[in-house]
């Protein structure tokens, strides 16, 4: 049987255990005495194990096994969490992300045995037993748990070996004697699911599939087919053939998450005479609670670590009769979310698209006929809002928080922190803001690289903070928020802000600018050099940042996205980076404007305001055209030149300018007509057109079926 | 080898016919996703000279380019007979390429075609990868990814 089907399934857990862990680690550095914390992160660990175990990742469960290990230590109160333990503990996370990836790429988890973890966890884990031997204080040691257990097992007998009252069929008796003449190993097995599992057919297919690796299954109770409809209760029995020991279909068993426990024996062959008939034997059954128990306790002595987990578990379930876990209930609420395939997402969003456009066409028809009636209207109107309300709920299905992204960075920043030697805090809020799911998957490393930068560049070592009369601690913020159609996320830090004469000093040495162009450059000017590529001030190259590949990357991806950059800064008081990103990549509210006959679009977004001039009002500056408006001094740019068309207005008479702003950059472009505000739905001019001034961003089609271009004003400025 | 031999003969490939002036060109059919009649095609500024716009099918926008241009021929000169050749090389990357006429569809024998001599590969005729002959008349067959590529 093939596991693949799984592996998406599998992936997504492992993220989010690995998220889990990560977060839980990092309030485990804070509070080492958290139980809840520590549950959370054997539990998070064991599953992952569990799984990694059945999709076949010999290597990753090692890891995660060990790592369950020494958690199982501190739980048991018989380990204290030292620093150290988290760091190894956070190196372990990463391996594991590691084979993640490369089970994502290859669906193969690589060869990286990741032994130095593995040894360095032994090591803590010998060292924290040795160091606190079976302190007295040790509550709920295992000692009272195993009186328990004894008079429970027999107990436990009956109800958990229910394979025993299943009644083997004629040739099912065969099958087995068969077997036993050939050698082989015949055992009977009662396997009972998690209660608060959700996929128990799925979770009932990979014992199969675990034990068809093992030997041949063959006969289950309820039916193969019942089973794999879920018309099954909590538990199923096997009976499989197979050269290996019950040991070992037993943890094939157990390596299937949310299992919570299996029993059986091996059916000898004098018993298959016996209970040939389907009766139980009374002296059988004993001999099997006997066995049961031995193996049991074979299985505890040869387990050096403490109690098995799933022993410590299974034994209160069945006492209760499959009351909740302990280990389940502490489970967070995760949110109810129904996983879509974005490609489907696509499919609904070209849809709308189209309706806009059918919608748009009506419109201009009905424009056309002038004389149209009311009703008409009516109905065009009540299309618009249709259209409108369909577009608003198939974005938000396309949004996702941002969360997803930033909730790797508090462990990045902690990383730095160390490996920086400096002390530094990560605040961070509005991470439940949402953004269309394209741009949240792109933003990760620009977010990543701006982090970096304040950590490396921005915050001071931490004496001359305390020189300077800051908190020892640095801070740095990323705050997400929602600003009309944009959505902005900032990264401040309350460092040493950015030094202006030293960019421009580095900017003349290294023949950026000129001695003479940097005189007469504002301190704008000159931070935007820092987007610059290969532009790095920092004076020692780490391998944090430092590399001058920093900025300009995060410039250019953040555009690709629609989006900008902008830099705050106050020296000796800190910098602020400001991502500006639209809210949806697809439609957009645009201005039509009309430049020698032909039709372009430009971003609502970016427009300020639409001034009337006189000709008489531009002025000439350095041989450019300006305006004054305001108090600002606007530079003119003249569509009809930069397009290559010829403006169909009279030269001396009066223009239309659109005015329209980047950050704090303005700039008017000159257009000959204005034909109002529309929807417009983005489409790409596709890989052949290589425009090489990047200035059309994109086509949409109009009502009439033309098609206009769109002109990203971002360019210009 | 007598079924390889077999195979061979019965190898065809389709090809539509365009004329550009006074030469014909064949197109591999299996590239070919559509044939339109010209209609508006919206100017793009400052990109690749042989480009001549986009165009809006049927709800997409489609680059269109011109194969004079583009063979370095004077420049298209539209009639009733021009048409736009929606060729897909690659899903969801259609283009349009203007033609002054489309003749017909003609089975060639791949045996039958015969290979341009390297000698002769030189600027416009690189963009041909065989010539065909039917009916007495030879059809130089394009190379689309030649033609298309930059």
């Amino acid at each position: 049987m093939d596991v693949s089907q799984y592996l998406e399934i599998f992936l997504d857990e492992t993220s989010e255990h690995l998220q889990s862990l990560s977060d839980q680690l990092m309030i485990l550095e804070n509070e080492p005495e958290n139980e809840d914390t520590i549950n959370e992160i054997f539990r998070a660990a064991h599953s992952l194990k569990g799984m990694a175990g059945t999709m076949g990742y010999k290597r990753m469960q090692n890891l995660t096994h060990d790592m369950e290990n020494v958690f199982s230590e501190v739980r048991n109160g018989k380990m204290k969490v030292s620093s150290h333990l988290i760091d190894v503990l956070f190196q372990a996370l990463d391996a594991l992300e590691e084979y993640k990836n490369t089970i994502q790429e290859t669906q193969d988890e690589g060869t990286n045995d990741n032994e130095a973890i593995i040894k360095e966890l032994q090591k803590i884990l010998d060292e924290g037993t040795g160091a606190a031997p079976a302190e007295a204080e040790t509550k709920e040691s295992e000692e009272p748990k195993e009186a328990e257990k004894e008079p429970e097992a027999a107990e436990e007998d009956n109800a958990d070996m229910k394979w025993r009252t299943v009644k083997l069929q004629e040739h099912e008796i065969s099958a087995i004697k068969d077997a036993h003449t050939k050698g082989l190993h015949v055992y009977g097995c009662t396997v009972f699911v998690q209660e608060t599992c959700i996929l128990k057919a799925a979770r009932a297919f990979l014992v199969f599939k675990a034990l068809e690796e093992l030997g041949e299954i063959i006969m289950s109770s309820p039916s193969a087919q019942d089973i794999e409809d879920e018309r099954f209760d909590f538990d199923f029995s096997i009976f499989v053939i197979t050269e290996s020991t019950f040991d070992q279909v037993k943890t094939a068993i157990m390596s299937v998450s949310e299992i919570d426990h299996a029993n059986g024996e091996e059916i000898l062959a004098d018993s298959v005479m016996l209970t040939g008939g389907g009766d139980e034997e009374e002296g059988a059954a004993d001999g099997a609670a006997k066995a049961a128990k031995d193996e049991k306790e074979t299985k505890e002595a040869a387990d050096t670590a403490p109690v098995p987990v799933q022993q410590t578990a299974a034994a209160p379930a069945t006492q209760q009769g499959g009351a909740k876990k302990s280990g389940s209930s502490g489970k967070p609420v995760v949110n109810r979310t129904v996983r879509v395939d974005i490609e489907k997402l696509d499919v609904l969003m070209n849809l709308v698209s189209e309706l806009i456009i059918a919608k748009n066409s009506i419109v201009s028809f009905s424009n056309a006929v002038n004389d149209g009636a009311a009703g008409f209207n009516e109905q065009i109107e009540y299309l618009e809002s249709v259209t409108t309300n369909l577009h608003e709920s198939v974005m938000k299905v396309r949004m996702v928080p941002i969360e997803s992204v930033v909730n790797k960075f508090p462990r990045m920043i902690r990383d730095l922190s160390k490996k920086l030697d400096k002390k530094m805090e990560l605040f961070m809020t509005g991470e439940e803001t949402e953004l269309d799911r394209t741009v949240v998957d792109e933003i990760g490393d620009p977010l990543m690289h701006l982090l970096r930068n304040s950590a490396d560049h921005g915050l001071e070592a931490n004496d001359v903070r305390v020189q300077r009369g800051k908190p020892e601690v640095g801070s740095i913020f990323l705050d997400a928020y929602q600003d009309g159609n944009n959505v902005v996320i900032e990264v401040r830090d309350d460092g040493n802000g950015i030094d202006v004469e030293k960019v421009k000093a580095k900017a003349i040495e290294r023949g950026t600018i000129t001695p003479e162009q940097g005189e007469n450059m504002s301190d704008k000017e000159i931070i935007d050099l820092l987007f610059l590529p290969s532009f790095s001030t920092a004076k020692v190259v780490s391998d944090v940042s430092g590399r001058g590949v920093g900025l300009d990357v995060v410039k250019s991806k953040i555009e690709a996205l629609g989006g900008d950059v902008s830099v705050k800064t106050k020296l000796g008081e800190g910098s602020t980076f400001s991502i500006r990103l639209p809210l949806t990549l697809a439609i957009i509210q645009a201005l039509m404007v009309c430049v020698g006959g032909e039709k372009y679009a430009i971003s609502l977004g970016s427009i300020q305001t639409i001034e009337n001039i006189t000709s008489d009002d531009i002025k000439l500056v350095e041989a450019k055209e300006v305006i004054h408006l305001r108090g600002s001094v606007i530079p003119l740019v003249r569509l009809d030149q930069i397009l290559d068309v010829e403006s169909t207005k009279d030269p001396d008479g009066d223009l239309i300018v659109a005015i329209v702003k980047k950050g704090d950059a303005l700039a008017g472009l000159v257009v000959d007509e204005l034909l109002g505000q529309q929807e417009i739905v983005i489409k790409s001019l596709g890989k052949y057109i290589n425009c090489s001034s990047r200035l059309i961003s994109g086509a949409t089609i109009l009502g009439d079926g033309e098609v206009a271009l769109i002109i990203d004003a971002n360019v210009l400025i | 080898m007598d079924e390889l031999k077999a195979i061979g003969e019965y190898d065809t490939t389709q090809y539509i016919v365009i004329n550009i002036g006074d030469e014909q060109y064949g197109i591999d059919i299996k590239f070919v996703e559509n044939i339109v009649r010209m209609q508006s095609i919206t100017r793009v500024p400052s990109v690749q000279e042989y480009f001549r716009g986009v165009i809006n099918l049927r709800g997409e926008v489609v680059p269109v380019m011109s194969l004079r241009r583009k063979l370095g021929l004077e420049d298209d000169e539209i009639t009733n007979n021009t048409r736009i050749i929606i060729i897909k090389l690659e899903a969801n990357a259609p283009i349009g390429v203007i033609v002054d006429e489309v003749k017909e569809v003609v089975t060639l024998e791949n045996s039958s075609v015969d290979s341009v001599a390297s000698s002769s590969k030189k600027e416009e005729n690189s963009y041909i990868n065989g010539i065909g002959k039917t009916g007495g008349t030879l059809i130089s067959l394009l190379d689309l990814n030649m033609v298309i590529s930059e």
